[in-house]
């Protein structure tokens, strides 16, 4: 966990304080003891009553099948041996796996690509580029998802049009409908989504890009590939990282966005044809609230809590190793 | 006649088709005479394209609310110019839209709901503002028993998927008598991890000498955080708004299970209530989302700057 | 002084200040009116409004005073659930959407929110006036905890003048294999030469979904029997499947999916298909929503699985509960009873919805056989009476939607064999998705230890509220579950 960004810069800080602190009256320090604890102390009751009684109440209620608060009955492990037997929850793992994949491995690199693209120091259009690309997000999950739900209909959707215009295919493709097409479907709306919001963090780690480092590497004279590579990359590596872990926890999350595109015509069919849509949280959502089980949802939720925390520490791992060798 | 296989091909390119590949053209063209400025051209023309595929969606959006229902298909945007008529391009659906619906509550129109979105997204950032900031100077600038644990503490519940707490949440907030009341969404809400983490990340940069002087100044410790530190870290406070702003104004999960009352809905519910069982109003839904995408649209112009100033200060910086 | 947070903060901060000022302003202004004796919630616009005067009616009469609320089916579905089961404040009356009772009756029978209208049903002899087996969908282990809106008889409905330009006689389309043979005629007349066809002959959903599932009942195949079992592994299932699966794809298809709303308007207004399938809440819809085919259009019933079977079948419904929260359930019982079963409020109410009562005696009220000038003059509320007595029963349980998503997960299965390996042995893989996948369902059904609780002698803990009538009633639901209609 110490890995994390700028945990260590912690101890400075206090031996100038404590040295401070000698010459002065002891009011002060009095005051400056406590006032960290009254600075937290909101954090610390919305936390006790919104996080933690909740969590330990649900952490309780995974070992029970329940029918709302009023009744439960204790299985053991049951609930957790269902769910990992379970193909619905096998699907839900892949696909939620299959989508972080493509936000990280396609997302991410298109918004670094954007980003550079934009990081001139020349240019007035600038402004309106970035409004453009970073417009999506002004724009909610549930609004994006039914706005493509209408976007993606066959025949007569702006997207097939467009694509049918464009490539001479598509007009008739049924996104929501065709089951291997659901999870590109929902890729393409989160996508144009997202790209934006990373692609300003990329942005902003760009801009503070020492210039004289690659003023220095031209005149050794680095190609535009070579200073790619071992000057832009290292430079923003802390930023790569905090996005590549911020975009594999909201992956993980993934929820609204498929839950608009493909409900929206019958609310008993869930997340499209076969549930090809279903995501980890989907199927938290399905079982806790759909069929009612808050036992089922309480387990659930435990394991991707478990999951979203080994993928994150492993990440945090691989980037801080890549981070020391250079 | 008896055309070659290739020249068919090319018969069936249509416009669009044309025009993509004399873009492509031009910048070959353009290679071999000068680089920079082809490089410059094809960077400009590559922007011009991913930026009109971002706003394609929100063209037709725009279309689509002004167009008449019945013809709301049968174009991609707007009908060809001959065709322009009060019959296919009128004001309809914000018409729907605005007109005056009986609720429980008693009448209720559109503009309340604009209200209740507005006070709902702002106080939320203003408190969320307010307090995780205070809570991530403390975790900046002090040193304190606990510290790491509850830094440790905070990144793991970052991980919990807020869905996880819905369930028995609800019956929290069912306790303590705040349900159908705007209490529900702005106090779990008012203290944000992730705003403590930025602002720590923020406020790490202060330096500490200040903090030292202003308490050698007699300044309260409250005072400090306010009148000195605070206005340092500006940038991180328009990023922060931003976002938070965003996120509140758009969300949908908890005011739809919390808030029972017609009148006290914000616009994500209510607008998704046009989408219903039984009756699907695109139009009308279309034209209120239009609407409910001008308020966040004009902090994020006023706000462009410090956004990406902020970030750059904050989160990401080691 | 300088605001410390900047200018953006600060004036996001007076819009706060502004807007809380405004809506404490509105809010201490409209806050008049009394409380109301009784909150009705439904989540269907237009019934909401068809209630109106009837609603109005009824103050006047009994001098008190009634708040209808209208919620989107989504959020009445989350909140009514979280709230019955945290016992927060809910509505009187609900109007609930065919399907999701089973979500409210998945626990032991004291849990479930709604008051038990057996005995009140019985008293007015409901289950006699009524078309009995729509109680069934409302019921669950024999109790009845909601009314029925309506019967939902299914009918196709046409593009009369097109059909009568292509010389197709709707009267000799009495099964579905003639209708197919016509189908496929139509189908393969390419008018433009383009390679592509103009028109389909029925608007079918690709993906299943609720046609598939209306075919199998008309075919006799509920998704569950009487006892709560799965039963879609049936040979007439295969059957359905297969002839569903061979319309909808592949090169012989005689259908294509025309989608919702403003698509199907669309799709309609262009004759993409002949024909749809068409409930009696349709024909309002299409009527609302696409007022230039008025004329063109007609409706008949739907061709028979085998030569003088079943002509119809059900799709939808909506039904009325009374909380368990309820003050005054006798009064709530009184306004059910005007709104839904009140012979002179219905001939009215038909008019404005298009939507069948479920009381017989209703029928013949002169609203229902008038004759219908956007239907090509066809009296339609008579043809679908004339059906509705022979509506085939749905059962549905508290595992409705997870059987609803195994039953489309195997259509779905059998469309991708279908694409892959043609008829080849398409039965037979048929058949055993449909077992493997209600297998499937058993096995969930099998888990729940409120419908069986001595599935492993599992312990029954009930929480403080009610400490010991869960038990009992947990106990006692499993006696009664064999005797559901």
């Amino acid at each position: 966990m110490t890995s994390v960004p700028t945990m260590s810069a912690s101890t400075e800080t206090t031996a100038t304080s404590r040295a401070s602190f000698e010459h002065g009256g002891g009011g002060w320090k009095l005051r400056t003891k406590a006032a960290p604890y009254l600075f937290l102390l909101p954090y610390f009751v919305v936390a006790a009553v919104f996080f933690v009684y909740p969590l330990a109440y649900a952490k309780k209620l995974a070992f029970y099948q329940t029918n709302g608060p009023r009744s439960r009955i204790y299985v053991g492990l049951d609930n957790f041996k269902y769910i990992l037997t379970d193909s619905d929850f096998h699907l839900a793992l892949w696909n939620t796996t299959f989508f972080t994949i493509c936000s990280i491995f396609l997302q991410l690199p298109l918004s670094l690509g954007l980003a550079m693209l934009l990081n001139t120091r020349r240019g007035r259009l600038k402004a309106i580029f970035r409004l453009a690309i970073f417009a999506p997000n002004l724009v909610g999950q549930v609004f994006v998802g039914i706005l493509f739900s209408m976007l993606f209909t066959p025949r007569y959707g702006v997207f097939n049009r467009l694509l049918q215009e464009l490539i001479g295919w598509g007009i008739e493709q049924q996104w929501l409908t065709n089951p291997s097409l659901v999870m590109p479907a929902v890729v393409i709306a989160a996508l144009w989504m997202y790209v934006g919001f990373n692609m300003i963090y990329f942005l902003a780690a760009l801009q503070n890009v020492d210039q004289s480092l690659i003023e220095a590497a031209r005149i050794d004279g680095a190609g535009p590939w070579q200073l790619f590579l071992n000057v832009t990359i290292p430079a923003i590596a802390p930023v790569a990282t905090f996005v590549v872990v911020t975009s594999t926890i909201g992956s993980f999350q993934l929820f609204e966005l498929p839950y608009a595109l493909l409900q929206q015509f019958n609310s008993n069919r869930g997340f499209g044809p076969k549930n090809s849509g279903m995501t980890v949280v989907g199927y938290l959502f399905q079982q806790g609230f759909v069929s009612g089980d808050l036992g089922m949802a309480a387990a659930v939720g435990w394991l991707i809590t478990i999951i979203i925390l080994i993928v994150s520490l492993i990440q945090i791992r691989i980037s801080s190793k890549v981070g020391s060798h250079k | 006649m008896n055309f070659p296989q290739w020249l068919n091909l090319l018969h069936r390119i249509n416009p669009l088709q044309w025009f993509m590949i004399s873009l492509a053209m031009f910048f070959l063209i353009l290679l071999p005479i000068s680089r920079r400025v082809a490089v410059g051209y094809a960077r400009y023309t590559l922007l011009t394209v991913v930026g009109a595929i971002m706003l394609i969606p929100f063209a037709w959006l725009v279309c689509a609310s002004f167009k008449d229902t019945s013809v709301l298909n049968e174009y991609s945007f707007l009908p060809p110019i001959k065709e322009i008529s009060s019959a296919t391009i009128n004001l309809d659906s914000f018409r729907t839209l605005f007109t005056q619906r009986e609720t429980v509550q008693g009448p209720v129109t559109f503009w309340r709901y604009i209200a209740n979105s507005i006070f709902l997204a702002s106080a939320g950032t203003m408190l969320s503002m307010f307090f995780s900031s205070m809570g991530g100077y403390a975790l900046a600038k002090f040193k304190f028993r606990g510290r790491t644990p509850i830094l440790t503490f905070m990144l793991a519940s970052m991980t919990i998927p807020g869905i996880v707490l819905l369930a028995p949440n609800f019956e929290v907030i069912w306790r303590l008598g705040w349900l159908d009341s705007y209490k529900a969404l702005l106090v779990p809400a008012c203290v944000s991890v992730f705003g403590i983490f930025l602002y720590r990340q923020a406020m790490l940069m202060v330096p500490d000498d200040l903090i030292e002087a202003g308490r050698i100044d007699g300044c309260g410790e409250f005072r400090i955080y306010m009148n000195l530190v605070m206005p340092l870290v500006r940038p991180m406070t328009g990023a922060f708004c931003l976002i938070t702003f965003l996120g509140t104004w758009n969300s949908f999960l908890a005011p739809n299970i919390y808030l029972q009352s017609q009148n006290k809905l914000p616009l994500p519910v209510v607008l998704n209530q046009y989408i219903g069982e039984y009756t699907q109003q695109y139009g009308v839904f279309l034209a209120g989302t239009l609407i409910a995408i001008i308020p966040p649209a004009l902090l994020f112009l006023a706000l462009q700057k410090e956004f990406i100033s902020g970030l750059t200060s904050g989160a990401v910086k080691q | 002084m300088d605001f410390p947070y900047g200018k953006a903060p600060l004036s996001i901060l007076i819009l706060a200040l502004l807007s809380g000022a405004v809506l404490m302003a509105v809010a201490a202004m409209s806050r008049e009116e009394g409380k109301p004796d009784l909150v009705f919630a439904t989540f269907v616009k237009e019934q909401a409004e068809a209630y109106k005067p009837a609603i109005e009616q009824f103050e006047k009469d009994n001098h008190v005073k009634i708040q209808v609320q209208v919620v989107s089916q989504q959020a009445l579905n989350d909140r009514l659930q979280a709230s019955l089961q945290a016992g927060a404040d809910v509505p009187d009356m609900v109007e609930l959407l065919y399907g999701t009772m089973g979500t409210f009756t998945k626990g032991p029978l004291a849990d479930v929110g709604f008051a038990d209208l057996t005995d009140r049903v019985k008293q007015e002899g409901l289950d006699q006036r009524l078309v009995s087996s729509r109680f069934v969908m409302w019921s669950s282990r024999g109790h009845i905890f909601a009314l029925p809106h309506d019967v939902h008889p299914v009918m196709l409905v046409y593009r009369r003048d097109l059909v009568e330009q292509l010389g197709i006689d709707v009267n000799k389309l009495t099964t579905w294999d003639e209708f197919c043979r016509v189908g496929r005629d139509i189908v393969t007349k390419d008018l433009d030469g383009d390679g592509v066809p103009d028109r389909y002959m029925l608007d079918l959903p690709s993906d299943g979904s609720d046609s598939l599932r209306l075919l199998l009942l008309q075919r006799g195949v509920s998704v569950f029997n009487s006892k709560g079992e799965v039963t879609f592994d049936d040979e007439r299932a295969v059957d359905v499947v297969c002839w569903y699966v061979r319309q909808t794809q592949g090169p012989k298809k005689i259908s294509v999916t025309c989608g919702w709303g403003q698509t199907l308007s669309r799709a309609m207004i262009d004759g993409r298909c002949l024909f749809y399938i068409c409930p009696d809440w349709r024909t309002m819809q299409i009527q609302a929503d696409i007022p230039s085919l008025s004329g063109k259009l007609a409706v008949m019933p739907l061709p028979a699985w085998e030569p003088g079977g079943l002509r119809t079948s059900t799709w939808g419904g909506c039904g009325l509960a009374i909380t368990k929260q309820c003050k005054n359930p006798d009064l709530a019982w009184k306004l059910a009873m005007y709104l839904y079963y009140d012979p002179n409020q219905l001939g009215k109410r038909f008019k404005a919805t298009n939507i069948l009562p479920p009381l017989k005696e209703a029928w013949s009220q002169p609203e229902i056989s008038e004759p219908r000038a956007f239907y090509s003059g066809q009296a339609i509320g008579k043809l679908y009476a004339a059906l509705a007595p022979q509506v085939p029963t749905e059962i549905i349980t508290a595992h409705n939607a997870a059987a609803v998503g195994r039953l489309s997960e195997a259509f779905t299965n059998s469309c991708l064999y279908y694409q892959d390996h043609g008829d080849d042995g398409l039965r037979d893989y048929v058949r055993s998705e449909l077992k493997r996948c209600a297998d499937k369902m058993r096995e969930i059904i099998a888990r729940n230890r409120f419908l069986n609780p001595q599935a492993d002698g599992a312990k029954l803990q009930t929480s403080l509220n009610d400490e010991h009538g869960s038990i009992r009633e947990a106990a006692s639901g499993q006696m009664r579950e064999g005797d559901v209609q």
